[in-house]
């Protein structure tokens, strides 16, 4: 078989075998969500309201139909694209996630970006000594980013950049005292936007230093996971065969590393980049409560808290189809970029 | 190959760069508007829908009730002109209404405005129990006159409908949302309009056309933040102007205390209204027994457990009705006795070899009932160390709320907060019961609430008070409540005020009636 059409079968085995992941993911969240103890009925009415009462609003709700003619009608409406309302604010749930999702992508997607620059500049610059000093400091970056434990590390850069020295805000993604821009829902380019059409910069000015604090404690902490990669992977490189040969026709060094190793270095990178962004779709939980960032991974605690199965399903759902088109995309991207891989 | 450690430290000094010019690009802050925070979201905007903290804080800034609570704890009229006034067969009560109010979309608010918003509630509210068996009907009996139909006489009618959830909402706003819920917009008659919603952030408005006292200040943006930490920060840095004290951790109102007192601050307390309580399953062994009940009450050192969990905040309580609200002053419940607890261990066969094993379930997300936990446990090994052993058990919240019916704990910290300043908003959703065998509750608020306590003829004595006014019916509940700390089903421990707190040139932060924050009142001062 070609490795076009190996490609193509490998593809078209991933699109059909998506929606019956999600089916099985919708079906346990289901299932997990009324196996939990904790009524949404609580959530709604608080705990001292008369039986009769919640009885009405069960009813309402829908909660009083049996398992199986609850899940039939989550599937359905699913299959409809409909993911409900939520049971609290009785808004539609898809926007709610609509709301929620731009915020964990800007944050997820800056983090990313900044984490990659610092993470892979980190990694590389060991690389002329290995053993050395930089390659030490490197390798010291690299295992303490990552073990450093987010809740902390959040609180620390909060603490230093917001309380003691006030530099930025505490929390939020937004002034208060300004009108958040309308439009895509990601505040960078919407408050650019207006800047552009208005003159009126003050919105990207207070999105850029809201974005601040939560990117670059995320980006710290996601950085780790670049340096180690590459300063591993660029090590095997640089020892391997095919950098001899190209060492021995007398290519000089820059050209060995960046031209020969570097980019053989970076694809397992690649792989990495696309699970790391495949986890930060669900959002970074940690992060977004201690900055009060409204993303989808906050959104997601408070309706797991209040039981809120429309919220959580809908959630879990939308999150899961996009961590499936997320790692499809990396998997392809790889095998187009790297020869070596068969399917 | 010297190039890489010459870009890592490019780039480092770079982010050196790129902070403190952040911090140059700070937003201007607008004098004329106030920021103020707090840790409560609001889901829903909706009056049939808001039942946390942070919603009705809002809706009593853009809404407006019937009667309201001035800040002395006084009922005083606010949409209607005068007290309901009862006809001959006490069902059926008339309220004048205000004329000239206008809502904010410029509609005239009369008693059809009024008619639909109550009708609407009652039909979807998610709080409408609290009148469902009180009012059969509502009607306008003039343009502004509103008559209700009671479905039997009831003399806290007028603290009822100070309840902010029964502001009326504009007819033609809502028409759409008749039957359904309308979470992000609102149109009421309050001082503010709201003119941008979000569960984490709120813009406030002044409305122009306000019927009464305009607000002070230009406008208020209403923030959510996530934790403690986070709100005890922003007000440090100055980043918000009034910062309340829910979801405040003790330590940090403590400082911010503190500051207050060294003047840096300005610090308003409400009413405490809120209490915290240990509540003991009266049904099954071991509080079936009132004696080992009695002990468990006289062993527990309010006083020191408020003290090591508050510093003192949480003022130590022994009723079950706060004394903001009974006004009696006298302390029901037993006081700390070590010594009368071993004796009445003693008298139920503890202590002498053999320890009595308490677990106490605690919600593991309420940081405070950690500690109460921990602190009384400690306090118990002091004292009681032979008699009692007590065994903490944290559990998430949702799950404690959904076991407590089911007769799961047989002892867990709760708190309460009653929907109107009265004492029967404390004592009927604690101890009313619908069903009873003897003493046991078999159906009603106090098996929903965990204790499954009653006594012959107490739930007839509970409705009759319904019936009282004045003296008497405020004696007859103070008998009930001693009825009650006699059998101790549930320990009382404290008492919670709101606070707030705002930056050295405002005014100082007041509290209405039922302990919501003044947002109208507040102001720079020159």
């Amino acid at each position: 078989m070609s490795r076009r059409r190996a490609l193509f079968s490998y593809l078209a085995a991933r699109l059909v075998l998506a929606p019956v992941m999600l089916w099985l993911i919708a079906s346990l969240v289901f299932l997990l969500l009324r196996v939990a103890p904790g009524d949404p009925v609580d959530a709604v009415l608080g705990t001292r309201a008369p039986e009769a009462a919640r009885a009405a609003l069960r009813s309402q709700l829908g909660l009083d139909r049996s398992l199986l003619e609850q899940y039939g009608q989550f599937l359905a409406n699913l299959l409809r694209g409909n993911l409900g309302e939520s049971l609290n604010s009785q808004e539609p749930v898809a926007g709610i996630i609509g709301q929620s999702l731009p915020a964990s992508l800007e944050l997820g997607i800056t983090a990313l970006l900044l984490a990659a620059l610092v993470g892979l500049a980190v990694g590389f610059s060991g690389i002329a000594r290995p053993e050395g000093k930089v390659d030490l400091a490197g390798r010291l970056y690299g295992v303490g980013t990552y073990a450093l434990p987010p809740f902390w590390a959040a609180m620390l850069v909060q603490l230093v950049f917001a309380v003691w020295l006030g530099w930025l805000p505490v929390g939020g993604r937004f002034p208060p005292t300004l009108v958040p821009p309308s439009g895509s829902g990601f505040y960078l380019l919407d408050s650019l936007r207006q800047g552009l059409a208005g003159g009126d910069w003050q919105a990207l000015a207070g999105s850029l230093r809201h974005l601040t604090l939560p990117a670059c404690t995320l980006a710290l902490l996601l950085s780790g996971i670049f340096t180690n990669a590459l300063r591993l992977n660029l090590r095997r490189a640089l020892a391997s065969d095919y950098v001899e040969a190209a060492r021995s026709r007398g290519i000089g060094e820059r050209q060995v590393v960046l031209r020969h190793a570097l980019p053989n270095a970076l694809l397992p990178v690649l792989t990495i980049t696309g699970i790391t962004v495949a986890s930060l779709i669900g959002g970074a939980l940690l992060i977004e409560v201690t900055f009060s960032w409204p993303g989808i991974a906050f959104r997601l605690q408070e309706a797991i808290a209040q039981r809120d199965y429309p919220l959580v399903q809908g959630i879990v759902v939308v999150v899961a189809a996009l961590v499936v088109v997320v790692t499809v995309t990396v998997d392809l991207l790889v095998a187009l970029l790297d020869p070596r891989v068969r399917f | 190959m010297r190039l890489f450690p010459r870009l890592a430290a490019g780039l480092i000094t770079l982010t050196a760069l790129f902070l403190p010019l952040l911090q140059a690009c700070q937003v201007q802050r607008r004098s004329e508007r106030l920021v103020v925070a707090t840790s409560a979201r609001v889901g829903s905007v909706d009056p049939v829908r808001a039942s946390t903290f942070g919603a009705t804080q809002l809706l009593s800034a853009i809404g407006d009730p019937l009667y309201r609570l001035g800040p002395d704890g006084q009922l005083e009229p606010a949409l209607a002109t005068a007290l309901p006034r009862v006809e001959g067969d006490g069902l059926t009560v008339r309220i004048p209404l205000r004329q000239g109010v206008r809502f904010h979309d410029g509609t005239p608010f009369d008693a059809a405005a009024m008619v639909f918003s109550l009708e609407r509630f009652l039909a979807i509210g998610s709080l409408s129990y609290l009148l469902d068996d009180r009012i059969a009907s509502v009607r306008a009996s003039g343009s502004h006159e509103l008559e209700l139909r009671l479905k039997r006489p009831t003399t806290v009618l007028p603290e009822l409908l100070s309840t902010i959830n029964l502001t009326p909402v504009s007819p033609t706003a809502y028409r759409q949302h008749a039957d359904k819920a309308l979470p992000d917009r609102f149109v009421g008659t309050g001082p503010y309009r709201l003119t941008t919603f979000s569960d984490q952030q709120q813009r406030l408005e002044p409305f122009a056309d306000y019927w009464g006292t305009r607000p002070r200040n230009s406008g208020i943006d209403l923030i959510s933040l996530g934790n403690s930490t986070a709100l005890f920060g922003a007000m440090g840095s100055g980043e918000v102007d009034v910062l309340l004290s829910t979801g405040l951790h003790e330590d940090h109102q403590q400082a911010l205390q503190q500051r207050a007192e060294r003047g840096t601050l300005r610090q308003g307390e409400g009413p405490a209204l809120e209490i915290g309580y240990i509540t003991l399953h009266t049904d099954q062994p071991p509080f079936n027994n009132p004696t080992l009940r009695r002990a468990l009450a006289h062993s527990l050192d309010r006083d020191r457990i408020s003290e090591r969990v508050s510093q003192g905040l949480r003022p130590a309580l022994r009723n079950l009705v706060p004394p903001v609200v009974s006004a009696t002053g006298q302390n029901l419940w037993p006081a700390y006795a070590p010594a009368r607890a071993r004796q009445l261990f003693r008298e139920a066969g503890y202590c002498d070899g053999r320890r009595l094993e308490l677990p106490l379930t605690f919600r593991s997300n309420i940081p405070s009932d950690r500690l109460m936990v921990l602190t009384w446990q400690a306090q118990l090994a002091r004292d009681l160390d032979d008699c009692i052993v007590l065994q903490p058990n944290g559990m998430e919240s949702t799950t404690v709320y959904r076991q407590l019916g089911e007769g799961a704990f047989a002892a867990v910290m709760l708190d309460w907060r009653g929907a109107v300043p009265d004492p029967e908003a404390y004592l009927f959703p604690l101890i009313s019961c619908s069903e009873a065998q003897g003493g046991r509750c078999l159906k009603g608020e106090s098996a929903l609430s965990g204790s499954f306590w009653t006594e012959p003829g107490l739930q007839q004595t509970l409705v009759r008070s319904e019936g009282l006014a004045g003296d008497e019916r405020r004696r007859l509940l103070l008998e009930i409540e001693r009825r009650t700390a006699r059998a101790a089903p549930y320990l009382p421990l404290w008492l919670v005020a709101p606070r707030a707190w705002a930056q050295a040139g405002l005014a100082t932060p007041r509290f209405d009636g039922n302990g919501r924050l003044l947002l109208q009142e507040l102001e720079r001062q020159p």
